[in-house]
């Protein structure tokens, strides 16, 4: 009687194995296969985090990055705006975190701003969130900044990928990039 | 003249870092893994680097040899432009594990440019100095010796007469050709010492190599500190028609350090 219990255990033990063994490999298989987008960065209209009062000027198949526009150059008051902005309004949070933050965004063609996507890392580029005092200020000022220069070109109007980094010191805004 | 050539050819050889692979040359040493390897590559041609298809030619490039550097280097390169340092990080420390001397550079000179990772950038040139005996070569767009990118992470790290012997040190090397901004940080270095005629002396051989905004500016902020009114207004004005005829530091993917902007020459003009 025990030696049939014994088989019947081993049996059920090894069919939850095999089941385990296909989870398993299911999910080794789906990080392997990473999925692209059009381009690297881009930022795909989500209804629940996105105004949907902000339009692109053209289309999502035809926006450009930053650096095709001359860099910060172009901000009303150059970077040193962008500087005098944060340094003014951001309220620095004592605690020790530091690393990185990058808010992406896009700016039309009217320089309106729109679709934010943080990514937060810690000082040896590692993924981890920052506390919210720090990362919702930071992506509130973001949203709250004006000053993006809007393009066209003689075809169409033009959209970009704009982003900020925030180099993050216990708390502080070391420096923002690019 | 000298200057801009040896410039332009640091940016050919940069780009030639990125152009494709040789491939027949790893199938005459025998490494049919990468040579099967670097003809996945070839299908990235004609895309641009931050595309979907781009991304996966690499991809497959990687799974046929996971130990050959170049891949990931070039996958990288549109995470950095894209700011994303998780992504770029991961990629280029895989670069840099399995080719050490090709890509260390690279990633040292990136985190310093584009992250402003001071203490990150310390530790991979002086990883670079010993294993290039002191020879550590260019950052990616040519602007920079690495030597020089080492002073300035030390200038940002409080440093100073560190920065300084570094780049004397590099200076003293007959056939080491003067960056185009190097002697406005090495001027901007003694002018915050307090080093005023040394500062003028370094803004005024940058005057006559290349002259920009930014070492008006700071030669007008050594004459202030000195009291020479005219000198100082002189060159604040020159600093700002410089500025307007785009003659100033520039790149186009980050702010380099020691820039100034319109609204800082205006300011010292009383004009804001």
């Amino acid at each position: 009687m025990k030696s049939i219990e014994l088989i019947y255990s081993m049996k059920t033990n090894l069919i939850l194995l095999f089941c385990i063994s296909i989870l398993f490999s299911c999910n080794v298989e789906k990080e392997k296969q990473q999925e692209y987008l059009r381009m690297v960065g881009d930022i795909e209209f989500d209804p629940k985090l996105d105004d949907p009062e902000f339009k692109l000027c053209y289309n999502d198949s035809a926006v450009f990055q930053y650096f095709s526009f001359s860099s910060l150059e172009t901000f009303v008051g150059e970077k040193e705006a962008i500087d005098d902005y944060f340094k003014e309004k951001y309220k620095p949070v004592d605690i020790n975190e530091s690393g990185w933050i990058r808010i992406r965004f896009i700016v039309n063609c009217k320089g309106e701003t729109g679709r934010f996507r943080m990514i937060e890392s810690d000082e040896d580029y590692k993924e981890r969130p920052f506390n919210k005092k720090i990362s919702s200020q930071l992506m509130a000022l973001t949203k709250s900044l004006e000053g993006w220069q809007g393009f066209e070109n003689k075809e169409h109007p033009l959209d970009y990928y704009q982003y900020l980094v925030f180099k993050i010191s216990n708390g502080a805004i070391e420096q923002i990039l690019p | 003249m000298k200057q801009l050539l040896t410039f332009s050819l640091f940016i050919c050889m940069f780009s030639g870092a990125m152009s494709q692979q040789n491939c027949y040359w790893f199938k005459h040493n025998g490494d049919m893994k990468r040579y099967e390897a670097c003809l996945a590559t070839e299908k990235a041609a004609g895309h641009y680097q931050f595309t979907k298809e781009f991304q996966q030619a690499f991809d497959n490039a990687i799974k046929i040899d996971p130990t050959w550097g170049y891949p990931y280097r070039a996958k990288s390169v549109s995470y950095l432009k894209s700011g994303d340092f998780i992504n770029w990080k991961k990629l280029m420390d895989k670069a840099v594990e399995y080719d050490t001397l090709s890509y260390l550079p690279y990633r040292a000179g990136c985190r310093f440019q584009f992250f402003r990772d001071y203490k990150g950038a310390i530790e991979d040139l002086l990883l670079l100095k010993k294993v290039t005996n002191n020879e550590m070569g260019y950052t990616p767009n040519g602007q920079y010796h690495l030597d020089i990118v080492l002073a300035l992470c030390y200038k940002a790290t409080g440093r100073s007469e560190e920065a300084i012997e570094v780049i004397l040190e590099r200076f003293k090397d007959d056939s080491y050709d003067i960056g185009i901004f190097d002697y406005i940080h090495l001027g901007v270095l003694y002018l915050e010492k307090g080093n005023y005629n040394n500062a003028i002396e370094l803004f005024k051989k940058q005057e006559k190599f290349n002259d920009l905004a930014e070492n008006r500016f700071y030669k007008a902020l050594a004459y202030k500190a000195l009291r020479q009114k005219e000198n100082c207004l002189q060159n604040l004005k020159a600093a700002k028609e410089l500025y307007q005829n785009n003659l100033k530091i520039h790149d186009p993917y980050q702010e380099p350090m020691d820039k100034i902007y319109l609204s800082t020459i205006e300011r010292e003009l009383g004009e804001k």
